[in-house]
Order: structure tokens, then C-alpha cells, then sequence
């Protein structure tokens, strides 16, 4: 799944490790999110949302279907 | 009941677990390779690395929940590597000693646990590297 995660962060000048005490994941975690490797959960997803203020598509986005 | 699953997981106390079950088992192991105790308290000594055990596994277990989701999918996909791979190594050895007898002291199925956590941490090197 594609995000806006890394842009958002930037927006904001927090570092990964930043990102990841705020969420209280790891930085690894942040580092996968954002390079797609890992999809969160929807509870971690809402948690981002609520934390970037904003609405979860507006952050995540779905792969086109083939 | 904060405070125990803090002390638990904390780094420190799987460490401590971790080498009092390693010490535990070879100090019984090598009581027991001596003969001149009797059978029960042999029995006692071959059960006493169990206590030192319980630790380590309560260590592993608080330690887990401290985990993010992310590390507990990695941990998850290192077993699922490591399981079937000791799987396969036992049914192998099986196999081979239907053909053959195994000289027990190289290759009995008493050996094979310690392969349990090589193949796991294994398997979480390689699963890390998919997520990294």
C-alpha cells in the first residue's frame, strides 16, 4: 500500500525515531511503513491519522487494481 | 503487576535467565554423566535447569509483549522458518536411521534442539532484511 508517511513527516521535521516515540513503535517499524515494505494495522493506521491529523486515505492509498 | 512484566522484559533479566539456563543445564549435565548418585537425585538434577527455564521463557514472554507490531511479525516468521525446519531435520534423521544406525553421540534427536535456535535466529536475520 502506498503512503504518505515520509512527507508528512518531513512537513513536520520530525526524524524517524521522533515518529516512532510518538507512536510508540519502533524506528524500524516507521522505516518499513515508509518504504512500503509493511503495512500497519488499522489500529496503528488510525493512531497516525489521529497523530498527522488527518483522515486515513487521506495518508494511505490503495493500490490500483489490476 | 506493571512493575514484574517491566523487570521481566527488561534486557537485563533475559540475559541473566538466558545464562542461568545455559549454566544450569551443562552443571546438570555434568552431575549427571557422574555415577555415583542415586537415581532420584539424579532425577532432581535433570529437573532443576527447568526452574532457571521458567524464567527465561517468562523473560521471552514479557519481552514479547513490549514488542511493537511490526518486530512481533518478524519474531512470528523467524518460527515459522525455524519450526519446520527442526520438523525436517528430525524426519530426516529418522529416515537416515531406518538406512543406518546414527552414532548417538553425534546425532541423536537429543542434539536437535539446539538447532531450534539457530534456525530461528536465522530466520529472523532473513526475515528483517524483507523488512528493512
Amino acid at each position: 500500500m502506498k503512503n504518505r508517511l515520509k512527507v508528512l513527516r518531513a512537513e513536520r521535521d520530525w526524524s524517524q525515531a521522533e515518529l516512532a516515540d510518538r507512536l510508540n513503535v519502533s524506528r524500524q517499524t516507521i522505516n518499513a511503513i515508509e518504504t512500503e515494505k509493511y503495512d500497519p494495522s488499522l489500529p496503528l493506521a488510525f493512531q497516525i491519522a489521529e497523530l498527522f491529523e488527518k483522515r486515513i486515505e487521506e495518508i494511505f492509498l490503495p493500490e490500483k487494481r489490476k | 503487576m506493571n512493575t514484574i512484566l517491566k523487570l521481566l522484559s527488561s534486557k537485563w533479566m533475559g540475559i541473566i535467565s538466558t545464562v542461568a539456563w545455559i549454566l544450569a543445564y551443562f552443571i546438570a549435565r555434568g552431575i549427571l554423566e557422574n555415577d555415583q548418585l542415586s537415581e532420584g537425585l539424579r532425577l532432581v538434577v535433570a529437573l532443576v535447569p527447568i526452574i532457571p527455564f521458567a524464567l527465561f521463557l517468562m523473560s521471552v514472554l514479557a519481552g514479547i509483549r513490549e514488542l511493537d507490531e511490526l518486530q512481533r511479525r518478524v519474531h512470528l516468521e523467524a518460527l515459522a522458518i525455524a519450526f519446520p525446519l527442526t520438523m525436517l531435520l528430525l524426519m530426516s534423521l529418522g529416515l537416515v536411521e531406518l538406512i543406518t544406525p546414527l552414532p548417538p553421540d553425534d546425532w541423536s534427536y537429543r542434539h536437535v534442539w539446539q538447532f531450534l535456535p539457530v534456525f530461528y535466529f536465522l530466520g529472523l536475520a532473513f526475515t528483517w532484511r524483507r523488512y528493512q
